[in-house]
């Protein structure tokens, strides 16, 4: 198979503007003519719905929330970078470019990232225009803050609610066209198959989650914005319904999937704290910058943290990265913590945690001051903890939140099969081996609101498509499989629930795919994977019946998925060896414990082509061509 | 005038229709009260206040039919809304607890507003619709709070009156629109205490009555 | 520090929305007190589960407190007794050993009861559809700061826009009265410039809206104010009532 990313020619700044000239354009007569099927409303979906409606197109959305105002983009909560240097600190289209680059580890696409730092700019207007309460100065212009691994304030925000507020705008655009009848929403389903007519994606076979009745629906193109797969490792700050299963029923369409062990783990999360927990919280990474990482020195050491002196704390970051300290990047700060607990020198019960100390900064600076920066965010922890921050550390652990890996899409957003689109976290393209923060935001609605529009059209007005019913065979036979599928989980009635085989799975994820990596732990898990898997389907647990509203059957498709889908990503982290952003092969190390890329062999998208069950996936490179930036080693010494 | 019913019709039209009617109410009450002050003057003063009244003509006639006519509005909207609230919830909770907003006075608007319907009827049985030939205002007022049962009567109404007033006052003022950080403590705390004045300034009367009387 | 207590849970179950529902009696052993309320649901269902009995059915996604998916009455409070938390951010610790739970899903004609402990709020996005939005189409916005706007009127709006969607106002509002909602939005959206050239329409289209989905009237009880877990104050609904009494007497459209 041949991957072209068809990346428009000329320089880089250029390119958009060209390509959005030579594509060519779908009438507005005609555009109603077109049935545009988009799975998933979050900032992606929502956007893309919206504006395709805008334009004329015939949009059918589906979500699996009861509204698409519950997608998983409401969660996030630091903010929206776009560059539009309203600091004057410098800021510019090429230095978002160049800091998303490199904050990917030289992993991305030059072009696809060029593009969404100079579409950036009109999001943040966009969102404005639609009134999202974005924060204002006492001037009544807008606010700016600063995010980590960039020098400039380039991220507008809403409080700690910024995903919310873009989302409910989306949603409300959303809302406008469906009043306007051009978008038919279609919520509780779940897509659980892509239909292919003459090898191009012409619609989808979705379950009605509230009567189990299996629908057909047929379009001119599909969109994918079905978000992340982080729940592949049960506990992450994803929500409860975030799954792989569209994308990975794409990918066994013929949709290539591409560095699918691209993983990122947030280092301040609140700890795991027992065996019955379903999710992890995130709380902002801006409390790395008052707050101080420390450990006791004496491993084991259980007394309270306010009775160790002193001279038994170890605050490691600070001491191994004396420039940087406590404000290392993402994955640095992740790696460190798991180390000093894998050393004995976890605290909290299970001992998988660190401290997060604020004593130094009340006394510095006052409870107040503090208050009013982390007020929330205290007040949250305390919330799910039940322990006061002011007066007792903060217990900290990384955690699974978001995942650069996704179905492979070249310029046009398009995945390899015609007609499929992906877009945001659904596929690769944007972020390389690391996401920088307040980026999410950018890049879902990039594509959703400015890049997918245009693309879409080109596809649509280059090809002739015949009707395809609903009652074509190629849906009959998949609707068929989804039946079956379905009647398989309830028959199997065995003794594990699903949830438990989902705890089982997360574990070995997280212990050998997880923070870092060995060859030796992959092989591992992969073995692992594949005997409970086996295990899955005879003894597993499904109650109720099919025709009806069955959640414990909905995580049973989704978490059957995972089973296979994670061992597509062990089987691309033992490809890809070298080190690269949040991919850290223990193997591959500076001597500082850095990521060290093999940019020789290894400055590629792996992609990965089904092959059929239990066979192992066909490997495919998309070389990386850097011609505007040159590849360095990061340090945070 | 299509917009008109069409307003009234809506939710917040009918919730307007009991703010203004009510505060129209709330204005009555304080000039009738003050009117009732007389009584503590003493006989005469009394019914020379209810004779200037009388000699207004007319105007008293004008007064009582919208009077009338916002009683008739106030009622009839009220009990739309009791039902229509009471149907918006088909099952009830098997549970059911005040989440920390509701008070007295809201809880209980409808059953005080009625406990006010039929005392008013009966208030203007006893002193409107009597037989005031051979008898002074004042002569029927003291003949009716010489009965304890009577005095006992008026003083539930009265505290029913109050607490409805307790929610009635500052309720209006929300439903208009009239709400301002700035003002609107200011219009709950004189909410309560008019519905404290109505409360003792109306509930003393028949009791000063019987006292005095007895 | 955690420790287990024993509860006893009675929780509606309900078949299906024309079924007749009914409290059933569960004990909830050695639940953790660092549990959330959903977790401590999760280890039931599992119980049940195990039971070959069918678990109980309840909306949840995000479990921090923001997608406004989950929500139940739990001893006649909705999303519970704490405030300004939804369900999933209820802890378990806030109960003692012994105590009994009664769990029932939010009750509202214009909340048609799915199964269980899930109910139907596609009125809430119903009455969004109706004029919830500024027409603002993609493409055409002017510079994100051509208009500024105070930094209190913002942050009026963004209490306001804090809104979840979650319905605990109806739930909780003795009339089954979804004008916090209603007011929420259209305060959100009325306070900000780039919203004012739809106001009149927005508002009287979203009230009738409202109106015809079946909910109950506001009567200022202020119970969705406290049982809000955005704790969203009905000043938001006093904006509302002058909002459409301004459009109703002023606009030409009405």
């Amino acid at each position: 198979m041949e991957l072209n990313a068809n990346i428009p020619s000329g320089p880089l700044a250029e390119k958009w503007d060209r390509y959005r000239f030579e594509r060519k354009l779908v009438s507005p007569a005609n555009k109603r003519k077109y049935d545009i099927i988009v799975v998933g409303t979050g900032l992606a979906g929502a956007s893309a719905s919206a504006t395709l409606a805008e334009l004329g197109y015939a949009v059918k959305t589906f979500c699996i929330q009861d509204s698409p105002r519950r997608a998983h983009s409401i969660a996030a909560q630091g903010g929206i970078n776009a560059a539009k240097n309203y600091a004057n600190d410098g800021d510019s289209i090429w230095r978002l470019f160049y800091d998303t680059i490199k904050g990917g580890d030289f992993r991305a696409r030059e072009a696809n990232v060029y593009r969404l730092a100079q579409v950036s700019n009109e999001i943040i207007d966009q969102a404005v225009a639609q009134g999202i309460p974005f924060a204002r100065d006492y001037g009544g212009l807008l606010a700016n803050r600063s995010f980590g691994g960039a020098q400039v304030s380039r991220t507008f925000y809403a409080r700690g609610q910024t995903g919310q507020q873009l989302l409910l705008g989306a949603y409300s655009a959303l809302m406008r066209q469906a009043a306007a009848g051009k978008v038919t929403i279609v919520p509780r389903r779940e897509m659980l198959d892509l239909v292919l007519v003459n090898g191009r994606a012409r619609g989808i076979v979705v379950r009605n989650l509230i009567t189990g009745e299996v629908e057909n629906h047929s379009a001119h193109a599909v969109v994918l914005c079905t978000g992340g797969y982080g729940n592949v490792y049960f506990l992450s700050t994803n929500a409860m319904a975030s799954n792989v299963t569209a994308c990975y029923r794409a990918y066994k369409r013929g949709a290539v999937f591409a560095n699918p062990c691209y993983t990122q783990i947030h280092p301040t999360c609140i700890p795991v704290h027992g065996d019955y927990q379903s999710k992890l919280t995130l709380m902002s990474e801006s409390l790395r910058n008052d707050g101080r990482v420390w450990v006791p020195k004496k491993p084991g050491d259980k007394r309270p943290p306010r009775e160790i002196p002193e001279e038994e704390r170890d605050y490691y970051l600070e001491n191994k990265y004396p420039s940087f300290g406590n404000l290392v990047p993402r994955d640095v700060a992740s790696r460190n913590a798991k180390e000093q607990c894998d050393m004995g020198k976890g605290v909290g019960e299970t001992g998988r945690a660190v401290y997060l100390d604020f004593e130094d900064a009340i006394r510095r600076d006052g409870k107040d001051v503090i208050a009013q920066k982390y007020g929330n965010l205290f007040q949250m922890y305390e919330k799910i903890t039940g322990e006061n921050p002011y007066e007792t550390p903060m217990m900290i652990y990384p955690a699974v939140h978001y995942t650069m890996g996704g179905l492979w899409v070249d310029y046009n957003l398009m995945s390899t099969i015609p007609g499929l689109f992906v877009l945001g976290e659904a596929n690769f393209s944007d972020h390389g081996a690391n996401r920088l923060g307040a980026s999410a935001l950018m890049q879902g609605l990039a594509d959703g609101y400015f890049v997918l529009p245009y693309t879409i059209g080109g596809y649509l007005a280059a090809e002739s498509f015949p009707d395809v019913p609903v009652d074509h065979p190629a849906f009959k036979e998949a609707a068929r499989d989804v039946q079956a599928r379905v009647e398989r989980f309830l028959a199997v009635g065995g003794k594990r629930t699903v949830d438990d085989f989902h705890r089982e799975l997360g574990h070995i994820m997280w212990e050998h795919c997880g923070m870092a990596r060995t060859n030796e732990g992959l092989n591992k898990a992969k073995g692992m994977i594949q005997a409970l898997r086996g295990e899955f389907w005879e003894n597993v647990k499904v109650p109720g019946s099919e025709r009806d509203f069955n959640q414990s059957l909905e995580r049973a498709g989704r978490v059957a998925d995972f089973l296979e889908f994670g061992e597509l990503m062990i089987t691309d982290a033992l490809a890809r060896q070298e080190s690269c952003g949040c991919h850290l092969n223990e193997a591959y190390q500076t001597e500082e414990n850095e990521a060290k890329r093999d940019d020789e062999n290894f400055c590629h998208v792996a992609c990965w082509e089904y092959a059929g069950d239990d066979k192992e996936p066909v490997f495919h490179k998309e070389p990386l061509v850097f011609e505007n930036v040159e590849l360095t080693q990061r340090s945070y010494k | 005038m299509n917009w008109v019913v069409n307003a009234l019709k809506a939710a917040i039209g009918k919730k307007l229709m009991m703010a203004v009617t009510g505060l129209a109410f709330c204005g009555f009450l304080t000039v009738h009260l003050i009117g009732n002050l007389t009584l503590y003057g003493g006989r005469d003063l009394f019914n020379s206040y209810a004779e200037h009244l009388h000699s207004l003509g007319p105007l008293v006639t004008v007064f009582e039919l919208v009077l009338l006519a916002l009683a008739i509005v106030h009622v009839l909207v009220g009990l739309t809304l009791f039902y229509e609230n009471w149907r918006a919830r088909p099952v009830r909770y098997c549970m059911n607890k005040w989440a920390g907003g509701r008070t007295i006075g809201s809880a209980t608007m409808p059953y005080t507003g009625l406990i006010l319907l039929a005392f008013v009827i009966l208030h203007l049985m006893n002193f409107h619709f009597v037989d005031k030939t051979g008898r002074t205002i004042f002569e029927i007022v003291a003949g009716a709070f010489a009965q304890p049962w009577y005095v006992a009567v008026y003083v539930v109404a009265v505290i029913a009156g109050a607490i409805h007033v307790s929610h009635g006052f500052w309720s209006a003022f929300q439903t208009v629109g009239a709400s301002h950080p700035k003002y609107m403590p200011l219009i709950r705390g004189v909410g309560i205490l008019f519905s404290l004045i109505v409360g003792i300034g109306f509930g003393a009367i028949p009791i000063y009555v019987y006292v005095a009387v007895t | 520090m955690s420790k287990t207590i024993n509860l006893t849970l009675k929780v509606w179950r309900q078949e299906g929305p024309e079924k007749k529902g009914r409290l059933e009696t569960y004990p909830a052993k050695e639940i953790s007190t660092d549990m959330s309320f959903l977790e401590m649901i999760d280890v039931i269902n599992d119980r049940l589960t195990l039971d070959g009995k069918e678990p109980i059915a309840f909306d949840h996604d995000c479990r921090e407190g923001i997608c406004g998916m989950c929500g139940a009455v739990v001893n006649g409070h909705a999303h519970g007794p704490e405030k300004g938390t939804t369900l999933c951010q209820l802890h378990m610790r806030h109960f003692s050993d012994g105590d009994t739970i009664v769990v029932e899903p939010w009750r509202a004609r214009a909340f048609k009861v799915i199964k269980d402990l899930v109910v139907d709020r596609s009125a809430f996005d119903e009455i969004i559809r109706a004029g919830g939005y500024i027409s603002a189409n993609t493409g055409g916005a002017p510079d994100g700061n051509a208009i500024p706007i105070p930094k209190e009127v913002a942050d009026t709006a963004m209490d306001a826009a804090a809104c979840i969607g979650c319905g605990a106002c109806v739930a909780a509002c003795p009339n089954a009265s979804a004008m916090l909602f209603v007011g929420a939005k259209v305060s959100h959206l009325g306070l900000l410039p780039q919203g004012r050239p739809e106001a009149a329409r927005r508002v009287q289209s979203m009230v009738d809206r409202m109106d015809e989905l079946g909910f109950g009237n506001c009567t200022n009880e202020a119970e969705c104010e406290a049982a809000c877990p955005k704790e969203i104050s009905i000043t938001n609904i006093a904006r509302l009532n002058r909002e459409f009494l301004k459009a109703k007497l002023f606009s030409p459209h009405s």
